[in-house]
């Protein structure tokens, strides 16, 4: 898939990536192209080894298969998890949503589908880096942007094509939501932990109801989205300018 | 027995020198009744000598026997002359074999013979007679003034001519028999006595015996035969009426209720056709219109006719004792079933002819059952060609698509790999871009042959839930967005639709398919319009372009698999469609392809929508806050 390359952040030049995949073809693609691109490569083959080179390592970021010889890829996430908060993008097959949704929910922080072009992943990477470094104390940027679409996180306002929109309470938060996790999916209980509280994890169909609200305001036409993006059976995603150019 | 005893059993018929003076039908009597044992699983062995017990009881020592089972004789002639008194010097010989004695066949299990002589005409036929012959003699009274003696009989005669065309041939010798008396006592000398003075009035009398007799009977005949024709005709009448009815079904079961109905009505009995099944085993094809039950017995009769092609049962020369009348369906290629009939009254329904009629019946039903099981074999010998047809169209089609992008794949990859600078850049590129699209094109390929198994193997999870339509609208958009190129697509779903019930990933895909379909087989700029409506209990989606449109012959046969039109040039397999289907299908909904007016294509579906969406009053409940 063409992309247009950005220059890589300072942060991106010396980040070290886990590549966990059984197949030898795509660790060594990944591979290549991840050290074209700056980053520090290590691999493994099996989820066992991911753990143990995880810990020994300790890499900036983690690409999981989930399907592993050995370990399910879902075992695995769990593992990391309880010991580290380096992202992990999950490489996953179509028709896998469950896995997705799953590996999401135990912590994964955005997945890839296999066959996947390198701008994607790439992009999801950048994403996740860039999330990590806001959580580790780096203020986020207090304006986010996407085509028309500009949200002042400071002074809670929306704009679109220069015209401010009013959004309920509701409605605001989760645009904040998505913006402060803009370019990575979210899962429906993600959403509705972050708006609406550990209680209503279940309630799907309010998560529903108000991404359409918020694409009525928001979207030019809510039918073709342009920023609110639903990933069917997974969540929804808020994309960014860079999502833009290499959709 | 030999069931409930769990043991083998042998059926033995002794062939004594009187076997030989036995007439043919009997002899074929002895035979069928052997076969039949042996197709209720006996052996059957014939030993020849004079003494039947003795022969019995050797035999049966050779071969171990336990137990031996003879018949009781009773008057039946065949009884008597194979086993003669034989029970008792069987007991007497038996030592350690048990005999079992049993009630052999009884009077009404010999074949049914009609009776020949039977009183025909009721009781008042011969009143009528007597009352013609008073008649006779009162006008001969009468008119004796005017007539000579000589007139008289030729009176009488008349009146037993009478008597014979309307009542038939007893009341007609009555009459005959009567008017000599009347005759002699009113007319000859000396009168009202019984006594002839005259001996030349003797001849008289038997003349006009004799003239009445033969009138009479030959009245009668014509009669019989004018009957007997009306018979026939309606007979022919009531074939010729199946034979019709039959021509126009089509499946066995249909053919066996015409008949059951026709010969039914005709001879008062319960019908049944039966065929083998593909083991070779009868079972019964008529519908619920007859009870007709068979016992075991009634099997192994059928059974044989089968086997052997000649009747059987009831009424024949053949397993007589059998509940009913067994007749082969013999058709070109030998016997393909067997009528069974089993009459109300068997005594009145066995008349020679009636058992030709069932015949004629019998072979008509044959024709017509041979006729629609020639029309199944075709149809299946068609289908087998059809299914190896599509098979074959399956790998080639398989094949073919997918070895054009591996070709593509590997040889753009190999030139890359050998190449020694010769390559401009933008050749690199042009090389590199055709291997990654091909690699595209072959995912696509695969994820359609996995959603094509899945949908064949009814594996589809349909996981309904409640979503708002546009999302799921919205997905398939972006997913299909960078194939669009100019196009565009306009959107029209109702303002608010509310939530709908579907499997938002399935349903996408067929979006994403039929967005996919029209942008192969429409050309790069013309658009496509996609639109929703939602009514209490249904949601009906179109997807429509201005392409070329759909030949008329081919809008059902693009849902089919591995089916691509005519006139498309365009790349894939021809699972697109039949996948849509399938998805739909699997929602209890369906989907079809129409014509636009105006010219396109235009893919409708229809899903049921039923109960109603969660309305999360609560949270609905917000209080409008600008932000």
């Amino acid at each position: 898939m063409p992309t247009q390359e950005k220059e890589p952040t300072p942060s991106q030049q010396s980040a070290a990536v886990l590549i966990v995949d059984d197949e030898a073809p795509i660790r060594r693609f990944l591979r290549t192209t991840l050290t074209a691109q700056g980053f520090r490569v290590f691999e493994a083959s099996t989820g066992r080894e991911a753990i143990a080179e995880a810990s020994a390592r300790t890499p900036d970021l983690i690409v999981l298969d989930l399907g592993l010889p050995d370990l399910n890829g879902l075992e695995v996430t769990r593992q990391l998890r309880a010991w580290t908060s380096a992202p992990i993008i999950v490489l996953s097959a179509r028709n896998q949503e469950q896995d997705k949704v799953a590996a999401l929910d135990l912590g994964a922080d955005d997945y890839v589908t296999k066959p996947f072009g390198v701008g994607e992943l790439l992009a999801r990477i950048r994403v996740a880096l860039r999330h990590m470094a806001r959580s580790n104390g780096d203020v986020g940027e207090a304006i986010f942007s996407c085509g028309d679409l500009r949200v002042d996180l400071a002074r809670r306002t929306v704009f679109v094509a220069e015209r401010e929109i009013h959004l309920t309470p509701i409605e605001y938060k989760l645009l904040t939501v998505l913006v402060r996790h803009a370019g990575k999916v979210l899962t429906h209980r993600q959403l509705l932990q972050e708006v609406w509280g550990p209680h209503h994890t279940e309630d799907a169909h309010y998560v529903r109801i108000y991404v359409r609200q918020l694409r009525n305001k928001l979207e030019p036409n809510p039918a073709h989205p342009r920023f609110l993006i639903t990933e069917l059976g997974v969540g929804y995603r808020l994309r960014t300018n860079e999502d833009r150019q290499t959709a | 027995m030999a069931e409930g005893l769990h043991a083998k059993w042998v059926a033995v018929y002794v062939q004594t020198p009187e076997h030989l003076r036995l007439p043919d039908s009997e002899r074929d009597r002895v035979e069928h009744t052997l076969r039949l044992a042996e197709q209720l699983g006996a052996e059957t062995v014939t030993l020849r000598g004079a003494r039947v017990s003795q022969e019995i009881l050797s035999y049966a020592r050779t071969r171990n026997v336990t137990k031996i089972v003879v018949g009781k004789p009773l008057r039946s002639r065949l009884k008597e002359l194979v086993f003669g008194s034989v029970v008792d010097d069987l007991v007497k010989g038996s030592g350690e074999i048990d005999v079992y004695v049993i009630t052999g066949e009884t009077a009404a299990g010999r074949p049914l013979v009609p009776r020949v002589f039977r009183r025909t005409s009721p009781w008042s036929a011969y009143g009528k007679g007597l009352g013609v012959v008073a008649l006779a003699t009162g006008i001969s009274v009468a008119t004796v003034p005017y007539l000579s003696q000589s007139n008289m009989p030729m009176v009488y005669l008349l009146g037993v001519l009478l008597v014979a065309a309307l009542w038939g041939r007893g009341p007609a010798v009555l009459a005959s028999v009567l008017s000599v008396l009347s005759y002699d006592f009113f007319f000859v000398e000396p009168h009202l006595t019984l006594t002839v003075s005259d001996p030349r009035e003797l001849v008289t009398f038997a003349v006009l015996l004799v003239t009445a007799l033969v009138t009479g009977t030959l009245t009668v005949m014509i009669r019989e035969q004018a009957d007997a024709a009306r018979q026939g005709e309606q007979r022919t009448a009531a074939l010729y009426a199946m034979s019709r009815e039959l021509l126009t079904y089509h499946r066995v079961a249909n053919l066996a209720s015409v008949a059951a109905r026709h010969i039914q009505q005709l001879s008062n009995s319960h019908v049944a056709v039966l065929l083998p099944d593909v083991e070779g085993h009868l079972t019964l094809q008529t519908g619920e219109e007859t009870a007709f039950v068979m016992d075991a017995k009634d099997a192994g009769v059928a059974q044989w006719v089968l086997d052997h092609g000649q009747r059987a049962g009831l009424g024949t020369e053949t397993l007589p004792d059998a509940g009913a009348l067994y007749l082969p369906l013999a058709a070109s290629r030998g016997v393909i079933g067997v009528l069974a009939v089993r009459p109300d009254q068997p005594r009145r329904f066995l008349a020679p002819d009636q058992m030709h009629l069932l015949e004629a019946f019998a072979n008509q039903v044959a024709a017509a059952v041979e006729r629609v099981l020639l029309a199944e074999d075709a149809q299946r010998a068609q289908l087998t060609i059809e299914t190896e047809r599509t098979r074959n169209a399956v790998l080639s089609a398989v094949s073919h698509d997918l070895r054009t992008p591996l070709a593509t794949i590997v040889g753009a990859t190999s030139s890359l790999l050998e190449e020694s600078g010769g390559i401009d850049p933008k050749g690199r590129k042009g090389l590199l871009q055709a291997a990654h699209d091909e690699a595209i094109r072959l995912d696509r390929l695969v994820n359609n042959l996995l959603s094509m198994t899945r949908v064949e193997a009814g594996a589809l999870a349909v996981e309904k839930e409640w979503l708002p339509l546009e999302e799921v609208v919205g997905a398939s958009l972006v997913r299909v967005e960078d194939r669009l190129g100019r196009r565009v697509v306009s959107t029209e779903l109702p303002a608010d639709s509310g939530l709908v019930l579907l499997d938002g990933v399935l349903i996408e895909q067929v979006l994403i398919n039929l967005l996919d379909n029209a942008i192969k087989y429409t050309p790069a700029d013309s658009p496509i319009d996609l639109s929703a409506e939602v009514t209490k209990d249904t949601l009906n989606v179109e997807v429509a372009d201005r392409g070329p449109g759909i030949p008329p012959g081919d809008l059902e046969r693009i849902f089919d698999k591995f089916y691509r039109a005519a006139a498309a040039g365009a790349p894939g397999v021809g699972l697109g469609l039949s996948i849509c289907r399938g998805i739909v299908e699997a929602h209890g909904g369906r989907m079809w392809a129409e014509n636009r007016p105006g010219g396109g294509a235009v893919f409708r579906f229809a899903l049921p929508m039923t109960g109603g969406p969660p309305r999360p009053e609560a949270v609905l409940a917000e209080p409008r806050h600008a932000s």
